[in-house]
């Protein structure tokens, strides 16, 4: 083919161009008909459908953080923090920043002490989430670590500290049991209306006060909105929502009266119980062993929860209120009022103790073997002699002990605000008929009169009892929230003594036996002499509680008796007698004496407390020895 | 040859420089926009671009001087030259994303394909102007430009890229139904083009480029593989709405959810940042652009023109086309710049070689015909 010579140009033939402009208009139509059809796209995508878009561009670059908020500080009822938060700091690793991890690591393991394979586990089980998520590698390092870390910051990288807030419990185990503990919130526990405003992974109350008032605690979150980018990573801080700190709750425990139970209690397992008599407040809630709150921070480990499990002193129970013994002696109380109310004795009129009871068939006897002699009703309470009780106790039958239980409180919850309390029984002849379908037997009423057979309760029902006895018939609510205040210092709530309606029992009957009660601590032959103090007038009840039959120590010395088949020591006080303010109620497990085992743990109490009073702080002094003739019951 | 003329510059076509200039401001923008933060070392993107359109410019200047009938003569020269790169690439080419595309100059990378694109239109316009077409092509009369499409279709084809490949095809088609064919002809191509759609899906696409069309016609099915361009596309271009995010504000294109944002989605950047607004002026400009080309053909002194300029408009309109329909998602991802705006040395060096040569036309529409 031989080009035409460019100076040669053929002008384009009408016809052909004429053809061609047909086309070319064809081509235009297309094109603008294209154009037309981008632009109905272009509408569609941005202005039809645009808010929608819109919504899903800022999902894709706005990631909330969420900062967690510190938990309401908890505070005796004269303000002091018992438990405030204080700053984790964990070790987290962050793989974008790490372009050399062997020799990190290395050092890293020396300086958190531990093995390296540990570590790189962590690591690798970390390579599952995105890039930009740091995987935790040590949770709450102390202040000697964190500094070796900062220090050596620049040749670490990779390595972060992380810093979140955390319980701190100021006087370490201190009424563990009350406060309870923190924990993650549980899959099943997500599922419950009270925890919708939480998501997984969040720090929960598990046990005591933190799991009640979880919701005033709790505060509100932080937001922290960031703009990241495709891989996750933060480019800037969109906005920042300060967490909101919970709320304070300010109990109505004291934190010197319960170091001061808790002290005395120390070598012990049992409970003790403080009320103030005419509000209902509970000044302290103790429970031992404590437990140990520190290892439930962070998740408490399978062997530390084994090891509570299987602890024969049975540390995770709240003996305050889910114990449940037989009241011993205590129980006299109830039948002393039962049987002057009902009018079935006099306080003048006496029986006579030779040391037992016949009755049907069965020899029913006294603690003290030899006998009290002839006792009127004062001597029979101030010295708890049994005989004296058991005939009390025929004359009334077992409902009418049983309707006076219960009025006292007995034999049902107290409506605590805690979890899991139990209830403790008050036999009668419905509830065994109901129970066990059996008709009632009048020898198991001799029993009941003296606080043992079927009677279970709990250490805080017997301190309510005990309160609502010297305090002129009202039975109050137990109370342990003073008051709620918003970190603005905004009261939220406060919570008035509650009075659940006055007690059965004439007047008469609980000035005779408040008197009384006073002798057992103050007068000679009283069970609970060893409590006594120089200034202050106490008034009390010993108690002691077997656990097991007769026949299985029948025979033994004290001392040769297990641990396990051992009594319980009871002691139910109040002071001062003249105007009682506190009820003091002390169980000690397997102690065997109300007087020597449960005895000096209240002296302690009062101690404190009257100390607290007059303006002297100082360490209780110990109680004087036992004298031989002071063994009780 | 080198004749220059007075009239030459007083038929300087003004409207074509403007549309030109105002399109290559924004591509230049928008470059800016999408680049800005990424980098970090050497020349900015938007500089280098700058420096491509002077480069284009110069090219273009040369190509405007001198007569297009001169490619009357240096069409198979330029076609042998094409051909000989394209296999160069094949064979010594860089490989960039899974494809041989490249031809390392030193300072400068060459695709090949851009410019065979232009050369491809050159060729089929002289082809064809010489051919008589008497009353409309014959099947046997296409066997010649088919052969000369199809040897630089399977070359790029082979790269693999797919979207030039078929660009090539569309230009092809285009430039053929433009010079005339015979109805039985058309039928023909048509049944047999028609029929050949399976046979190619079944032994000519590559796996990929078949899962790039299913991704198409399914996106959401795959969020985060193939369908993730098309998603974030039109998330981009979606929430614009209508007055955009404003420049370099668009969170899509500048956290780097929006892939290739300054080559084959640049067109997503500018609607997310200027919104449907910004959208409509850019089309607006661009079509304007390319029918004022048509009327440029329409204009030409000879039949040689008229063909060059419609083959050149073909070029821009298809590849434009193709690029704005994918980022909108109404096509599959094939690779594919947008004219002018898309960041590429010889995808804008072969534009504006393509743009000189309509104003070479246009310049020339009086000359040489009295």
């Amino acid at each position: 083919m031989t080009p035409r010579p460019l100076t040669k140009i053929n002008k384009i033939d009408p016809a052909e161009l004429k053809m061609l402009k047909k086309r070319i208009d064809i081509a235009m139509a297309l094109i603008i008909f294209a154009a037309a059809l981008l632009l109905t796209r272009l509408w569609y995508l941005q202005i039809y459908r645009g808010d929608n878009f819109a919504k899903l561009s800022e999902i894709n670059r706005i990631r909330i953080q969420e900062i967690a908020a510190p938990r309401g500080n908890i505070l005796d009822r004269n303000g002091q923090p018992i438990i405030t938060n204080r700053p984790r700091f964990n070790v987290v690793w962050n793989r974008e920043d790490a372009p050399n991890p062997d020799a990190v690591i290395k050092d890293l393991a020396r300086i958190l002490n531990e093995d390296i394979s540990v570590l790189l586990d962590r690591i690798r089980a970390g390579t599952e989430n995105p890039r930009y998520m740091p995987t935790r590698l040590k949770e709450d390092i102390d202040w000697e670590t964190l500094a070796a870390i900062e220090n050596k910051h620049l040749s670490l990288p990779g390595v972060r500290i992380e810093v979140m807030p955390s319980r701190d419990y100021l006087y370490g185990d201190f009424a563990s049991h009350f406060v309870g503990y923190l924990g993650e919130i549980s899959p099943a526990e997500l599922t419950q209306s009270r925890y919708a405003k939480h998501q997984s992974g969040d720090q929960v109350g598990k046990q005591g006060v933190e799991k009640i008032f979880e919701e005033y605690l709790k505060g509100e979150k932080g937001r922290n909105y960031l703009e990241v980018d495709v891989h996750g990573f933060e480019q800037r801080q969109m906005q920042l929502q300060d967490p909101y700190p919970g709320n304070d709750l300010q109990l109505t425990l004291d934190i010197e009266l319960q170091r001061a139970a808790e002290e005395a209690m120390a070598d012990k397992a049992g409970a003790v119980v403080v009320m103030e008599v005419n509000t209902g407040n509970l000044l302290v809630m103790c429970s031992t062993p404590p437990l140990h709150l520190q290892e439930f921070v962070g998740g408490i480990s399978t062997t530390a929860w084994n090891k509570l499990l299987n602890n024969p002193l049975n540390p995770l129970l709240n003996k305050t209120i889910q114990g449940q013994y037989p009241p011993g002696s205590t129980f006299k109380i109830v039948t002393a009022l039962a049987a002057i109310s009902e009018g079935v004795i006099t306080p003048e009129a006496s029986f006579f103790c030779g040391g037992s009871l016949n009755f049907g068939n069965r020899r029913y006897g006294c603690w003290k073997k030899g006998g009290h002699g002839t006792v009127d009703f004062q001597r029979a309470l101030i010295e708890s002699c049994d005989v004296y009780f058991y005939s009390v106790g025929m004359r009334l039958g077992v409902d009418n002990i049983a309707k006076y239980a219960t009025s006292l409180g007995l034999g049902k919850k107290t409506g605590i605000e805690l979890e899991h309390e139990k209830g403790g029984i008050i036999p009668s002849t419905a509830w065994k008929q109901q129970r066990y379908k059996q008709k009632w037997q009048d020898g198991e009423t001799l029993s009941v009169a003296i606080g043992q057979g079927y009677v279970l309760t709990t250490p805080l029902q017997v301190c309510r009892m005990t309160a609502a006895v010297v305090n002129g018939g009202t039975l109050y609510r137990p109370q342990i929230v003073h008051s709620i205040t918003a970190p603005d210092g905004k009261i939220l709530k406060t919570f008035a003594p509650t009075s659940e309606g006055k007690i059965l029992g004439s007047a008469h009957s609980l000035a005779l036996i408040k008197e009384a009660l006073v002798g057992v601590v103050n007068s000679p032959g009283g069970t609970a002499k060893s409590v006594k103090l120089p200034d202050v007038l106490i008034g009390g009840k010993t108690g002691t509680a077997q656990v097991v039959g007769l026949s299985h120590v029948e025979g033994m010395s004290e001392k040769n008796i297990p641990y396990k088949y051992r009594d319980h020591a009871w002691f139910t006080s109040f002071a001062p007698a003249e105007k009682p303010e506190i009820a003091v109620t002390v169980l000690v497990e397997h102690g065997q004496h109300g007087g020597s085992a449960a005895g000096p743990v209240a002296r302690a109490v009062y101690k404190r407390y009257f100390e607290l009073k007059s303006g002297i702080s100082g360490t209780a002094s110990e109680p004087p020895p036992l004298a031989k003739d002071e063994k009780e019951e | 040859m080198l004749r220059f003329d007075r009239r030459l510059l007083l038929n300087f076509d003004w409207v074509l420089i403007v549309a030109v200039f105002v399109v290559a401001l924004i591509g230049l923008a928008n470059i800016y926009s999408s680049t800005h933060l990424y980098t970090k070392v050497g020349t900015p993107l938007y500089l280098r671009e700058l420096t491509y359109y002077l480069m284009g410019a110069a090219v273009a200047l040369l190509i405007v001087s001198i007569d297009y009938r001169v490619l009357l003569t240096l069409n198979y020269p330029l076609y042998i030259a094409m051909i000989l790169l394209l296999l160069f690439a094949l064979v010594f080419g860089k490989t960039i994303g899974g494809a041989q595309r490249w031809i390392d100059l030193g300072f400068f990378r060459l695709q090949p394909s851009e410019p065979a694109k232009l050369v491809l239109v050159i060729t089929l316009a002289s082809y064809y102007y010489r051919k008589e077409t008497g009353k409309g092509f014959t099947l046997l009369d296409l066997v010649v430009p088919a052969l000369l499409t199809g040897l630089p279709f399977l070359l790029i084809a082979k790269q693999p890229d797919l979207g030039t490949g078929l660009l090539l095809g569309f230009i092809f088609a285009s430039m053929t139904l433009f010079v005339k064919l015979r109805w039985t002809t058309l039928a023909t191509l048509l049944c047999v083009g028609l029929s050949a759609i399976p046979i190619a899906w079944k032994f000519f696409l590559k796996p990929y480029q078949r899962q790039r069309v299913e991704t198409f016609l399914n996106p959401e099915n795959d969020p985060l593989g193939t369908g993730y361009h098309i998603i974030q596309s039109k998330i981009a271009v979606g929430s614009g709405l209508i007055f955009g995010k404003g420049f370099m504000q668009g969170t899509q294109g500048q956290l780097d959810f929006l892939p290739e944002r300054h080559t084959d989605f640049a067109f997503s950047v500018w609607a997310e940042e200027w919104g449907f607004m910004g959208s409509v002026v850019l089309l607006l400009c661009y079509f304007f652009m390319i029918l004022w080309g048509l009327n440029i053909a329409i204009s030409a002194r000879d039949k040689f023109g008229v063909l060059l300029a419609f083959g050149v408009v073909s070029l821009i309109f298809w590849q434009a086309f193709i690029n704005l329909a994918m980022v909108m998602g109404l096509l599959p991802v094939v690779g594919v710049p947008l004219p002018l705006i898309s960041y590429g040395g010889s995808s804008l060096l072969t534009n504006l070689a393509g743009l000189g040569l309509l104003m070479n036309i246009r310049m020339r529409r009086y000359m040489g015909t009295s």
